[in-house]
């Protein structure tokens, strides 16, 4: 006989496990949506939400199902059970109602009848589920049906009473008028069959829909894995297609995929047959990680904090010759031929998401050093770091075609402002380069980052900075995909020399530039992750920023961005000194 | 394994050369209505069939592993964290007295040295190390001594200071002392209600019984230069929260009578602890007072039962912070927060490891200037876990108990270990006992101190 034990306080409480249903059926652990369920449908609770009634939403409206007398909630609507006892009960029982209607605190919503897809039922359903507790008048009308009487009498009727509560004020107990397994009736599918066609995406969610090929084996690929041909390495395919074996591109729209797709009930029997994805490619083999020399923690915090308010002046660095180079392009508005302008679309937006990933790893490499600061790690005040490095490493010989194996070069070049010619772009891809210069440093940083002295959370920056890379990296190498169609780099980019000191819009632009470097030095040197206003100012500022920047491009004029700007006091919430401070 | 053999609840070992060791003992068998169980990782309290109890104290070790299967593992507290930076500081504002109590730890305030006053430059750079090191977080710092009254000045604007600097950092700062009560007038009121102070007031009863141990300069009764005092401020505390504090010597080890007559002063709660370590000999208890300061505690116990009972408040804290940690079931391999989330600041603006061990070289861990040691604190933090010391590391309480106080322990040995079994024991006992008469105290978060 098992003897039974009685835990007492919490840490027994917790020790001791029920023996019963698991974990993943408490509602605590439950995925609570209602697109429709995957553990109860809370939308069923809405059916009743008019005591004695049972509706459906349907896609033609909210439909009256059948009355229950037998409804607990009508033990305090007497008048209302007396009515759904007698003729109006008995009306109800013919044709077919809907509720077209529903006034609550003087205001009436007339029903929606007509939409697309489940747009009526939605709808409904959402404008009940926001009705208050308290008074609710609803009004039902008879619509005649094929084979309908037309003489039948239609008169609306009008029913009112205290919308229901659900929920036990007191014991939070879902109320007794449901019957077992009418809350579970409608759920989501098998997750196999969801796995196709979820409709809030979940599943969509957590799987892949564009990948990339595997490799086949024997084929040179570059130290993170990828491909070292340019082409496989960055041609997305569907990770749902039918035909396994076939890697041809996929369609730029989901419509034009869908028949080459693995289908509903297909999916069921065929999930198996789907790819492990690693790294954005597939994999059918055991993942052997790329081989990289273990990273070198740094010594003590200082030298860390040390290194990255310097990587922090180079991604600034980056971010700005990225930014310059990005308004060196036409622009799209001014072309007419539908190619280029795509092409320029494509481009001034790819290069946008890589230069304000730069700008967010500036914010982070700060945020690494005043999380530092605060967590009394440093012997000595390091950040903000807001400079822009002299010198940026060239770990690759950019002359050297991307398609041969890399080699490491310890080389520098000077930081420029340069339009984004073709020898530019290549510029950019080195430096972003998987193995680089910059991955490089952020192993150093991350592996210092996992010693126990240093608060969790940080290492997961540094990762992140890390993972960023390969991403600027593809997007680069997609640019140049896309501009090596063009013969003459003059087909893409306007004339654009750094303004001349004494320009009216090149001051204004270096200043507008100027400003934020000055909200973002007041914000990191803080480093309250609260308090926000000046990331707020610099963000509004970085808009002007833009529009003077296409504005001076247009003129043929690019930002002068490594020249120091005048310095501006803020204009709203100094960071004030403490008393005492050294 | 055929060799172990139970003997209560703690295993021998029979080893190569014949020497027994012994495996720190798991559980703890309370007998009793309803019979209770503690199992020490985790502080784990349960009840059990009388059956099902009478096969552990047999030694049935198959019931022995059926109680640990259900009760499943519990995960052992690391103890080779990152340490991170102490979030409570105690500052000796004023390593001086207007007392002189015969028990004092702190030779008057003096710790074996000069009178001297903590400067405000001091306070404040103890004050900038610990919010500097705490952006977000709550952190606490008390003033002590001596008499931190004393020293007034320093006091007020460190508190101000502290504040001001809280904004810049966003740290909530919590604030409490330790005072005779002789010196406070109608403004230290005023002030310790603003700032919502935790004051701990140390009057050991009724004036025949305070004057006793802690006298005054000139002759006057400290009891009532106190009382008359702190009367204002214990008929209106405010948001301040007063607590007296009773120090017990070996001449008089009643406790109940010290309780009342302070609660009949006005206080609310009271809290007592036996003197341990004195500088006059003859004070501090000896081993055969003991079991009569058992005695004296669980009679205090009792009485607060029925307190309890009418007024649903605790007044003896001693046994009202028992019982939140029972029921949290804190289990720490320390005693105190010591070198670990607390240290405390010398007048000189040195770090020691608490306000025991001030200006023992021994136990310090930096100055306000250089900085606090961090290696220091490790150092010292290892030497105290409570597996490593002898006999706490084959007792069941001592995940509870921690191995008693570092300064004490450290001074003058160990004792009085059975009686602080006894007093968990009882502890055990009343919150078992609490628990099921009154159960909404503890599920509601009822402050039980």
């Amino acid at each position: 006989m098992i003897p039974k034990i009685f835990p007492r306080n919490l840490t027994a409480r917790a020790s001791v496990e029920v023996v019963g249903n698991p974990v993943t059926t408490r509602l605590e652990s439950a995925v609570g949506n209602c697109f429709p369920g995957l553990e109860f449908d809370h939308r069923n609770l809405d059916r009743r939400f008019f005591p004695g009634l049972i509706v459906e939403f349907a896609a033609n409206g909210i439909r009256f199902l059948e009355a229950d007398l037998n409804d607990p909630a009508l033990a305090e609507e007497a008048g209302l059970k007396q009515t759904l006892a007698g003729d109006t009960g008995i009306r109800l029982k013919q044709g077919a109602w809907f509720i077209e209607e529903i006034t609550q605190g003087g205001t009436t919503i007339e029903m929606p009848q007509v939409g697309q897809g489940l747009d009526v039922a939605m709808t409904s359903w959402r404008l009940v589920r926001s009705l208050q507790p308290g008074s609710v008048t609803i009004k039902l009308e008879r619509r005649l049906r094929r084979g309908d009487d037309q003489r039948v009498p239609r008169t609306p009727i009008k029913l009112t009473a205290k919308r229901r509560t659900y929920v036990d004020a007191q014991t939070g107990v879902i109320d007794v008028a449901y019957a077992a397994g009418e809350l579970t009736q409608s759920l989501c599918s098998p997750w196999m069959h969801d796995f196709r066609d979820c409709a809030c995406y979940y599943w969509a969610s957590n799987h892949p829909d564009i990948v990339l090929a595997e490799d086949p084996p024997g084929e040179p690929t570059l130290p993170s894995g990828a491909p070292m041909d340019p082409v496989r390495a960055l041609t997305p395919i569907d990770w749902l297609r039918r035909d396994r074996g076939k890697t041809d591109p996929a369609q730029a729209d989901a419509d034009r995929n869908r028949e080459h797709e693995i289908d509903h009930y297909e999916i069921n029997q065929a999930w198996q047959n789907l790819a492990i994805v690693l790294q954005g490619r597939e994999i059918s083999s055991i993942y052997q990680p790329p081989t990289s020399d273990p990273a070198n923690p740094f010594n003590n915090p200082d030298e860390l904090a040390e290194r990255l308010a310097e990587l922090a002046t180079l991604e600034h660095a980056v971010a700005l010759e990225y930014l310059y180079a990005r308004y060196s392009l036409k622009d799209p508005g001014s072309v007419t031929q539908t190619r280029l302008k795509n092409d320029l679309i494509f481009v001034w937006h790819e290069i946008l998401l890589v230069a304000v990933s730069e700008m967010r790893h500036l914010r982070w490499d700060n945020q690494l050093i005043w999380s530092l600061e605060h967590a009394g790690l440093l012997t000595k005040k390091v950040g903000p770091a807001l400079g822009i490095i002299e010198d940026i490493p060239v770990a690759f010989d950019p002359s050297r075609p991307p398609q041969l194996p890399p080699v490491k070069v310890d080389k520098t070049r000077k930081r420029q402002l340069r339009p984004l010619e073709p020898d530019v772009l290549q510029d950019f891809v080195s430096v972003e380069q998987p193995s680089g210069f910059l991955d490089g440093q952020y192993a150093r940083v991350l592996a210092t980052l996992r010693e126990k002295k240093y608060p969790d959370t940080l290492a997961q920056l540094a990762a992140r900075i890390i993972g960023d890379g390969m991403d600027h990296f593809t997007r680069f190498r997609d640019i140049q995909g896309v501009l090596q169609k063009y013969k003459k780099p003059q087909d893409y980019l306007r004339n654009v020399v750094p303004a001349p000191e004494g320009h009216p819009l090149g001051d204004k632009a270096l200043q507008l530039y100027g400003n934020i470097i000055n909200e973002l030095r007041a914000a990191y040197d803080k480093g309250d992750m609260e308090d926000a206003i000046h990331i707020a100012n610099a963000r509004a500022l970085m808009f002007e920023l833009d529009g003077a920047a296409r504005k001076l491009a247009s003129e043929g004029f690019g930002v002068r961005f490594f020249t120091t700007p005048p310095v501006q006091a803020l204009s709203k919430n100094h960071a004030r000194r403490r008393p005492g401070t050294k | 394994m055929s060799a172990l053999v139970t003997l209560g609840n703690s295993f021998r070992l029979p080893s190569a050369q014949g020497v027994e060791t012994t495996l720190p003992p798991r559980m703890h068998l309370l007998n009793g209505v309803p019979p209770l169980v503690f199992l020490v990782d985790g502080s784990r309290l349960f009840e059990v069939e009388p059956s099902f109890f009478a096969e552990l104290a047999g030694g049935n070790a198959s019931a022995e592993a059926r109680l640990f299967d259900m009760a499943k593992a519990w995960p052992r507290a690391a103890t080779d964290h990152f340490l991170p930076p102490p979030t409570a500081i105690t500052l000796n504002v004023a390593q001086s007295c207007n007392l002189s109590c015969t028990y004092c730890y702190a030779d008057e305030g003096r710790f074996g040295g000069h009178a001297t006053m903590m400067s405000l430059e001091t306070a404040c750079a103890a004050i900038d190390g610990l919010l500097e090191s705490n952006h977000g977080r709550r952190v606490s710092i008390a003033f002590i001594g001596g008499e931190p009254f004393l020293n007034r000045e320093v006091l007020y604007l460190a508190v101000r200071y502290a504040l001001a600097c809280a904004e810049h950092t966003r740290s909530r700062v919590g604030f409490s002392v330790t005072t005779n009560g002789t010196l406070l007038n109608a403004q230290d009121l005023a002030f310790l209600r603003e700032h919502s102070f935790a004051i701990s007031v140390s009057l050991d009863g009724s004036a025949e019984e305070n004057d006793k141990m802690r006298r005054t300069r000139n002759g006057t009764s400290a009891f009532d230069l106190a009382v008359q005092a702190l009367t204002p401020l214990l008929e209106n505390p405010g948001r301040a929260r007063i607590t007296a504090r009773v120090t017990i010597t070996r001449n008089d080890l009643r406790v109940l009578e010290r309780i009342n007559a302070l609660l009949r002063v006005g206080f609310n709660e009271v809290g007592v602890s036996p003197l341990r370590t004195s500088p006059v000999p003859g004070l501090a208890l000896m081993e055969q007072d003991w079991p009569t300061f058992l005695q004296e505690m669980e009679r205090a116990g009792e009485s607060e039962w029925h307190h309890l009972r009418e007024s649903g408040r605790f007044s003896f804290s001693n046994l009202a912070i028992a019982m939140k940690q029972l029921h949290s079931g804190h289990c720490k391999p320390l005693p105190c927060g010591s070198a670990l989330s607390y240290v405390s600041v010398s007048a000189r603006g040195e770090y020691f490891t608490c306000h025991r061990t001030v200006d023992n070289p021994r136990f310090v861990l930096g100055d306000v200037h250089s900085g606090l040691s961090l290696n220091q604190r490790e150092v010292f933090l290892e030497s105290r876990y409570v597996d490593e010391q002898e006999p706490c590391r084959s007792c069941w309480a001592r995940y509870l108990c921690g191995g008693g106080c570092h300064a004490e322990v450290l001074s003058s040995g160990r004792s009085g270990c059975d009686y602080v079994r006894g007093w968990l024991n009882y502890c055990l006992r009343f919150y078992d006992r609490a628990l099921r008469e009154f159960p909404t105290w503890f599920e509601q978060g009822e402050r039980t101190s």
